[in-house]
């Protein structure tokens, strides 16, 4: 028993464990899946988290993002399949070496930042350190001495993210990070998220905010009803197809001309204007001749990239 | 296992109920032998209860006490170190940073042993004090009872707490938690084992948990039980010190071996 007990506090204590981790497979799911009773809540979900990549995990409430994350950690147990962290290099003891909130920040709430981040730091089996590094960049060096139930729902989170870095992990995991948080609160921690991946950790972060997903992730994978729909790059899972928003005083003939327009592959009507999905190659300018020609008055045509939110949806519900 | 200790004791000193409960042990303990000693006389056939205080009986008064205060203060204590890490998700958020389930479980079963160990140590640090006042001379034959009292005092806080661990553990609320634990202990066993006497009419309702658990640290009148004997009511039926020991490490080891195979594969 003593072994096992030690082992955790030799092996965090050596930044270099890990050989050749910049081309590892950090984290690989076989076939996982979870049952409760007659619900499938994963069903044989499979993927791959290389190291380095900052990888989202998108779908729907209920989509068994939280599970996925549940089993991953080690607090739910799967009823079929397998993960395996860091390709089995640290066994049981994982865990060490990641840093994660999952579903709420989870503390004491009589002790204060230094005393809650000090019971990580003892899990972790690491030396007594001073944590004021750390609750500086999470902006809580003038609250350090409060107890956490004194806490609003942003500084609560931002201890949280403070745990998850305690011991410089190899992977950091969050869990809907900006749930519930103020807009001033949503940008401050997605601010700490972008340095965090600078500092070229690989991160796991579960989240239906696809806008920011989007602006962080370098890849994504989408889960919906337990089952995998999509995994890649952002770039991958994006298609190259534009969106065009156009609208007229009258949107009956502009359907009209464009139901017939070659390279749109659809349209929706959206509010007062039409939203349509058109080959990379679309020109606007020759659309707005062409209505301009048969007497429609425009008087909105927008081209953009399609938006992750839109593929989104067109994945999730099977388009 | 020092610093799984050194991990409990910084989760749960700032606690103020942990706090209370502590401080009530250590006060009432031997306050309540204190107290004691107010009390009117006793029937005449019972010794002078001055003798209660001396040694070699100061040990099983203070016993008698001690499994109250033990299944108490202490019990309830255990409880509120489950079932606020699960209230707080703490114990989930211990485990996400990197304990195994068996660290874990590990660290709760040493704080059970530490209060047993603690308890046991306080019960003689008392015995002692009341014992060397009252006892005009004391020597190594009456210093020490010969039944083992200090070692069954120390099986008694195992069981009570180990117990309290497993309801904690099985239910995870505080209020359910200790509102079972207490009326288990109080009143439900009696209650089943006096429906089972009356249905089964069997002697092994005696081997009941909690009453073989109670028998280490019997109500110490026991000894008198002769002039009992002619007194109209209920028999009472206290195990031989042999058979609740060996009965109660049995449950210890039931318990604390069922509830660490359910701790290891349940979601938490």
């Amino acid at each position: 028993m003593s072994v096992n007990l030690l082992l955790p506090y030799l092996t965090a204590r050596n930044p270099k464990f890990i050989e050749n981790s910049e081309h590892m497979t950090v984290l690989e799911t076989q076939n996982l899946t979870k049952r409760y009773g007659s619900l499938t809540a994963l069903n044989s979900l499979d993927f791959k988290v290389e190291a380095g990549q900052i990888m989202g995990l998108l779908g729907p409430n209920g989509s068994g993002k939280t599970t996925t994350l549940g089993i991953i950690l080690g607090v739910l147990k799967q009823t079929s399949g397998d993960f395996e962290w860091f390709e089995g290099q640290y066994g049981e003891h994982e865990r060490l070496r990641i840093g994660s909130i999952l579903e709420t920040p989870n503390f004491f709430p009589y002790l204060d930042a230094d005393k809650n981040l000090d019971i990580v730091r003892q899990i972790k089996g690491l030396p007594k350190q001073d944590f004021s590094d750390i609750l500086d960049f999470v902006a809580l060096k003038d609250r350090r001495k409060s107890t956490f139930k004194t806490y609003s729902l942003g500084m609560k989170q931002r201890l949280a993210i403070a745990a998850t870095l305690i011991g410089d992990p190899d992977v950091v995991i969050f869990d809907e990070p900006t749930n519930g948080l103020d807009p001033e609160g949503i940008a401050e921690v997605r601010n700490t998220l972008k340095s965090i991946a600078d500092r070229g950790k690989t991160v796991i972060m579960a989240s239906h905010i696809l806008d920011e997903v989007e602006k962080i992730c370098s890849h994504v994978t989408i889960i919906k009803k337990g089952k995998l729909m999509a995994t890649g790059s952002v770039g991958s899972i994006l298609s190259d197809d534009m969106t065009i928003e156009v609208g007229a005083m009258d949107n009956t003939q502009l359907l009209d001309l464009l139901r017939a327009y070659p390279g749109v592959n659809g349209i929706t009507q959206v509010n007062k204007y039409l939203e349509c999905s058109v080959d990379p190659s679309f020109d606007i300018s020759q659309l707005n001749r062409a209505a301009i020609n048969q007497g429609i008055d425009i008087n909105r045509l927008i081209a953009r990239k399609k938006r992750l939110e839109e593929e989104f949806l067109q994945i999730t519900q099977g388009k | 296992m020092l610093k799984l200790l050194k991990l409990e004791w910084s989760k749960f000193s700032g606690s103020s109920i942990i706090r209370l409960l502590g401080v009530f042990f250590l006060l009432f303990f031997p306050l309540v032998m204190y107290i004691g000693m107010e009390l009117p006389k006793l029937p005449s056939f019972l010794p002078d209860k001055l003798s209660f205080y001396q040694f070699p009986a100061i040990w099983d008064y203070l016993g008698y006490a001690g499994n109250w205060m033990v299944f108490f203060f202490l019990g309830v204590m255990v409880i509120y170190t489950i079932t606020t890490e699960v209230e707080y998700k703490t114990m989930r958020q211990s485990i996400i940073n990197g304990m195994t389930r068996k660290s874990y479980f590990t660290s709760k079963l040493l704080t059970v042993t530490t209060l047993s160990l603690f308890a046991t140590f306080y019960y003689i640090l008392v015995a002692f004090i009341f014992g060397f006042i009252n006892t005009e001379s004391v020597d190594m034959s009456n210093l020490f009872d010969s039944s083992l009292m200090i070692p069954r005092f120390f099986l008694m806080s195992l069981s009570y707490l180990s117990f309290a661990m497993m309801i904690g553990l099985l239910l995870k609320k505080s209020g359910v938690a200790v509102f079972v634990y207490l009326t288990y202990v109080l009143f439900i066993e009696s209650a089943i084992r006096r429906i089972l006497k009356w249905i089964l009419n069997t002697e092994l309702v005696q081997y009941f948990p909690m009453n073989v658990t109670d028998d280490l640290m019997p109500l110490p009148f026991y000894k008198y039980a002769q002039f009992l004997e002619n007194m109209d009511g209920p028999k009472i039926v206290i195990n031989a010190p042999t058979e609740a020991i060996i009965a109660t490490a049995v449950y210890v080891v039931l318990w604390v071996g069922g509830i660490y195979y359910l701790f290891t594969r349940r979601d938490l």
